[in-house]
């Protein structure tokens, strides 16, 4: 009979989806350090076997890497790059920083070293041994010069654009600042060519309104992915020659310049560790799905 | 008197500071000198309040310390090291200008501070990875929509996305380039109608809620 | 940088080490005295460096200035300091203007700088048309455009979301939520960069992977 055969079908569908719920359900009974622990060695696996997954450039990270280098760039030139990330973030900015460094000193242009983190020493004492080579052919106080740490918000940042010496008037190791020839004629936003802040904070954003909005100064962000989303509206809208976007950034920039490496080296780990978190999306929504299909039926 | 010095004073110096950097910027083609000391006062300011926050956090440490409150052997602990990265980094700073130059110092530095700073921070990705599993759940569109535009933006993210479906690096792209942006161009302007409306509030002193003591 | 063969740099990289899997022991195990012993150290080590660190700023700045002659220096120190009255609550209203001065020249520069970048150039370049593009730029062009206007309409609360209003902020609604989530997405690879970078520290300590 047709009814009949219809309950027999329902009871089916009925023991079918109950096997299923109980399945997912155990799944989601797992004790949460099972997936930490799962997660901490994914993410070192890749370390000791690497995989290697190509690398594509986005437009951003590309415009921002001609945006400092060849005829954007001339000789002299005095740039800032604001180390606006702390040793946490290292492995997230740093890679792109290093490159950009590399970039900006083999057009023959000036940096400023600047940063708003406590452990800006240290930063730049790693960009000092990730650009050796770099480093080696360059000058202190002529070529570069490290300011160190400021602090102030919008404030400060807005102060830097009228009097750079009033916020540093010594760089970090004590030298005044009129003593440091690369600083001579350097004394406000009219006498710098360029910035680009590397942000897990907020002072791109800041250099974007007191710098680049009021007198039109070449900014890039360089900075966490995090950033990336409200960055890449504004380089879209002008405000920013360039984004690169955390450690991808990183990666890509790598793979410009030609010289990959420690982005690069992340990246099969990042590949891993987001697979893994899109599959756990997906897990954990199939109840929800096959929920709402059992109730479409 | 004393309520004049308690409030309207206050009030009338955040107006005026307000106004000055106002009309500094849409009056003068150059940066003005007053306008400028008083932007160097404000960064002083800034730095020395930081202090403020370090203080608070001693004397709880140290009144559990000495009440033997809870976990008083943690802020003992605390209050131990602080004292030595104190000494140490100021008798650097007095002998040659830069903190860093004492050993003891700088050892902590590199040590102790750097890699628990870039322990603690890390830490949510563990919890992100979790809640992932048990709690981001497609309940309804729009939840369904932000979880579908999050997955694809970190597709298109790793490598591993383009290299499983080109698709994913397309599409993550889209939502990277223009699927997010009306969101977040939103919040841009939104934010920056609010400072403005904020700022003019602050300005005519409407807005209390800086102040110790609230509106009183 | 190579592995450290100086004797006290070995020590410190596995205190360093060691610091991390006391960190990581609350996640991975359960909250416990070596999590907690850890965190304690980080906020000493922490308000230590922050003192040292804006004295040195704020001798730097003000100071040294006023020791050579800029006696207008005295303002800023002086209300820098009155900061410090707001532990002590019979006094407390002297620290108000401080935060007075620090909250107008904050919204005086926040107004002035975020007209251009934040208004203008962001309204221009949503209803700048493409030219001459392709149907896709088209389509992105018409999906911001109306995107950003529904969005904003759902911002707009002190109109009831009813009646005419209905339609177009749930579509903002939705919109915003794209916006959100591709958000996630970035923030995920940012949170996972940083446990990249403590699980590579990890193999390097233990020289399994070059430094």
């Amino acid at each position: 009979m047709a009814s009949g055969h219809y309950w027999v079908k329902s009871v089916d569908s009925t023991r079918e989806a109950a096997s299923k719920m109980s399945a997912l359900s155990k799944l989601a009974d797992i004790d949460r350090r099972v997936f930490y622990w799962i997660l901490f060695i994914a993410l070192m696996v890749p370390f000791l076997n690497p995989i290697g997954f190509p690398i594509t450039i986005a437009p951003n990270t590309q415009d921002l890497y001609d945006g400092i280098t060849g005829d954007q760039v001339d000789e002299g030139e005095v740039w800032i790059i604001n180390f606006g990330y702390g040793v946490s973030a290292w492995s997230e900015c740093h890679p792109a920083v290093t490159v950009c460094t590399k970039a900006l000193f083999r057009e023959g242009a000036k940096i400023i070293f600047i940063g708003p983190h406590y452990d800006v020493e240290l930063t730049y004492n790693k960009l000092q041994d990730t650009c050796r080579e770099d480093f080696a052919t360059k000058e202190y106080g002529v070529d570069y010069v490290f300011l160190g740490y400021f602090t102030g918000g919008e404030s400060v940042v807005a102060q830097l654009a009228s009097d750079i010496a009033s916020v540093f008037p010594q760089d970090h190791f004590g030298t005044p600042i009129g003593d440091i020839p690369m600083m001579d004629g350097v004394e406000d936003v009219h006498d710098i060519d360029g910035v680009l802040s590397s942000d897990t904070g907020d002072y791109g954003g800041h250099f974007m309104t007191q710098w680049q909005g009021p007198y039109g100064t070449k900014l890039a962000e360089v900075g966490i992915a995090m950033n990336g989303s409200t960055d890449l509206p504004r380089w879209q809208a002008g405000n920013f020659f360039g984004v690169s976007v955390g450690s991808r950034g990183g990666a890509e920039l790598e793979l410009l310049i030609g010289e990959l490496g420690e982005a690069t080296t992340a990246m099969d780990s990042i590949s891993v560790s987001h697979l893994l978190l899109v599959l756990a999306i997906i897990i954990g929504n199939l109840g929800t799905i096959t929920e709402k299909l059992g109730g479409k039926e | 008197m004393s309520n004049v010095l308690k409030q309207e004073a206050v009030y009338a110096v955040t107006g005026i500071v307000t106004i000055l950097m106002l009309v500094e910027y849409f009056f003068f083609a150059d940066t003005q000198i007053w306008a400028e000391t008083i932007r160097t006062w404000a960064v002083i300011i800034y730095n020395i309040s930081l202090g403020l926050g370090a203080a608070r956090l001693l004397i709880s440490h140290s009144a559990r310390v000495s009440k033997k409150g809870r976990d008083w052997q943690f802020s003992g602990l605390l209050l131990g090291l602080f004292a030595i990265m104190l000494l140490t980094g100021f008798a650097g700073y007095i002998m040659t200008g830069v903190q860093t130059n004492n050993g003891i110092y700088n050892w902590m530095f590199n040590y102790i501070y750097t890699p628990l700073g870039a322990t603690l921070y890390p830490i949510t990705g563990f919890y992100i990875f979790s809640a992932a599993y048990r709690a981001f759940r497609a309940r309804n569109i729009d939840a369904a929509l932000m979880l579908i535009a999050g997955c694809f933006v970190m597709l298109k993210n790793a490598p591993v996305g383009e290299a499983i479906w080109i698709g994913f690096a397309t599409i993550g792209n889209w939502f990277q380039f223009t699927g997010q942006v009306p969101g977040m161009r939103t919040f841009a302007i939104v934010g920056a109608l609010g400072l403005i409306a904020y700022g003019f509030r602050a300005l005519l002193g409407k807005e209390r809620g800086f102040y110790a003591g609230g509106g009183e | 940088m190579a592995y450290p063969t100086a004797t006290l740099d070995v020590i410190g990289l596995w205190v360093g080490w060691f610091l991390m899997l006391m960190i990581y022991s609350y996640p991975l195990y359960k909250e416990n005295v070596a999590y907690r012993a850890a965190e304690h150290m980080f906020i000493g080590v922490t308000l230590a460096i922050t003192i040292i660190t804006n004295f040195s700023n704020v001798m730097r700045m003000c100071i040294t200035p006023l020791t050579q002659g800029n006696i207008l220096m005295i303002v800023p120190l002086v209300l820098g300091l009155l900061m410090f009255t707001m532990l002590i609550p019979e006094y407390r209203w002297l620290s108000r203007y401080p935060v007075a001065l620090l909250v107008g020249a904050g919204f005086g520069l926040g107004i002035r700088g975020t007209i251009k970048p934040n208004l203008q150039d962001a309204i221009i370049d949503t209803i700048t048309a493409p030219t001459g593009g392709a149907m896709i730029d088209w389509f992105n062009y018409l999906y911001v455009a109306v995107g950003l206007i529904c969005s904003i309409m759902y911002f707009m609360l002190t109109f009831e979301h009813s009646g005419p209003l209905k339609a177009p902020t749930r579509i903002g609604r939705l919109f915003i939520m794209v916006g959100l989530g591709a958000y996630f997405g970035n923030t995920v690879l940012f949170r996972f960069t940083m446990l990249t970078g403590r699980a590579q520290y990890f193999l390097q300590v233990l020289k399994l992977i070059p430094m």
